[in-house]
């Protein structure tokens, strides 16, 4: 048995769907959003800064209810499937915010095993935002070998500390600086979580 | 030999300067059809397939999943400074009880490489000497025992052999194999593609349904 520790990139990856835009569809604020998620993708505006920008189109909604439509995100069921079964040496590392992932992260039993943004709810409203994380410096911190597995320019400095370094590019398409930076990619979900059972 | 057996490696990383086009090999148009496309048709019912890229990595993934989207991807960017040994390494992780191993430049008579993916064993595969600057290869008593530069046959870069065998390296894939002889041998038609001329007698060849014509010795 190895000693790897697997780390998941969320949106496009765990999830079928991506999430934020997804649910900005159900409030009619899809193109906003889909135009600031693009350029993230691609690199070209800061995670941080977008994220702030991409929360401030949500804000409006219950976090209630944004929680129950991304806990009902359709996944990548053999992915999710290897999550579960190995739950004790899987990780999910994302930018999502914790009050609106928790019941996703629940159904696949990660709810202990989530490195996240927070932010601060009052009356099921979000106030602010307290902490947008960094992918890299939280992989930086891991003592054990890596595997990470992602899909977008924001996990790039995660796969720099990874043993293994797995695109993922079954949802969208594998951010160019990822695909620079990664050791195998995927395109089908079932393929990919064989490998991963190999890497055990 | 059972199929669920077998991983199939198949190494394009490299440039393919010597062709001359500024395209990888592996999308070479093979009469109106990319290379790989050729390969990978000719693996259909194989579900372990992993291709090593380096150049041109965006291109032929994008038009591989085209095709089929249950292929894993390995990558070798140092290409420039590493042999096709390195690029098959990097695919070995979790690979199964056998590797087929095939070079991204191989044009290859389909009933010869149904032949060689179903004989039951490891085996190597020889053809006739084609290209302009082959690996040659020594037989005896039917077992292929050394690769060297001047043997009767061509290594056309294929090869079937126990995925436990194969000990990383980053040099020349036959120096790979060296250690590993003797190997049952197999005779398959070929053609590979390092320079233009050889081009030109791989398009001959498959335009003419893979008869034997086209070689430099016929």
């Amino acid at each position: 048995m190895s000693e790897y520790i697997f780390l998941f990139d969320l949106d496009s990856t765990i999830s079928k769907k991506e999430i934020l835009p997804t649910i900005s569809m159900r409030i009619g604020k899809l193109e906003k959003m889909r135009e600031l998620t693009e350029a993230t993708m691609r690199g070209e505006i800061p995670f941080r800064t977008s994220f702030l920008n991409r929360v401030k189109i949500l804000t409006p909604v219950n976090v209630s209810e944004v929680n129950a439509l991304v806990a009902e995100i359709p996944l990548n069921e053999a992915i999710s499937q290897f999550i579960r079964e190995n739950r004790e040496r899987c990780y999910v590392l994302t930018g999502n915010l914790d009050v609106w992932i928790s019941g996703l992260m629940r159904k696949i039993g990660m709810d202990q095993h989530v490195y996240c943004s927070k932010a601060e709810v009052r009356e099921d409203r979000i106030t602010q935002v307290i902490s947008v994380v960094d992918k890299e410096l939280m992989a930086k911190q891991f003592v054990q070998p890596l595997v990470v597995i992602g899909d977008g320019d924001n996990d790039s400095g995660m796969a720099k500390y990874a043993d293994i370094a797995i695109g993922f590019g079954g949802v969208r398409n594998i951010a160019p600086s990822l695909l620079r930076n990664i050791d195998y990619a995927f395109y089908d979900d079932i393929r990919c979580a064989e490998f991963l059972k190999s890497l055990l | 030999m059972d199929k669920k057996k077998i991983t199939v490696i198949i190494c394009c990383a490299g440039m393919g300067t010597r062709l001359g086009i500024g395209t990888t090999k592996a999308l070479v148009n093979i009469n109106g059809k990319p290379l790989i496309l050729h390969q990978l048709e000719l693996l259909d019912q194989y579900d372990d397939i992993r291709i090593v890229l380096g150049y041109q990595a965006e291109r032929v993934i994008s038009v591989v999943t085209k095709y089929r989207n249950d292929i894993m991807f390995a990558f070798n960017y140092d290409y420039k400074n590493t042999g096709a040994a390195a690029s098959l390494s990097k695919a070995l992780p979790g690979a199964r009880e056998y590797v087929v191993s095939m070079d991204g430049d191989l044009v290859v008579h389909p009933q010869n490489f149904k032949e060689f993916l179903d004989y039951n064993g490891e085996c190597i595969a020889v053809s006739d000497c084609n290209s302009d600057e082959p690996v040659h290869i020594d037989v005896e008593n039917s077992k292929v025992v050394r690769f060297s530069k001047n043997g009767k046959y061509e290594w056309p870069g294929l090869v079937k052999i126990q995925s436990g065998r194969l000990t990383p390296h980053s040099g020349h894939t036959y120096e790979m194999l060296n250690t590993v002889l003797p190997i049952d041998v197999l005779h398959v038609q070929t053609r590979d593609i390092d320079t233009p001329d050889d081009y030109d007698r791989a398009v001959a060849w498959v335009e003419a349904g893979y008869e034997r014509t086209g070689g430099k010795n016929e």
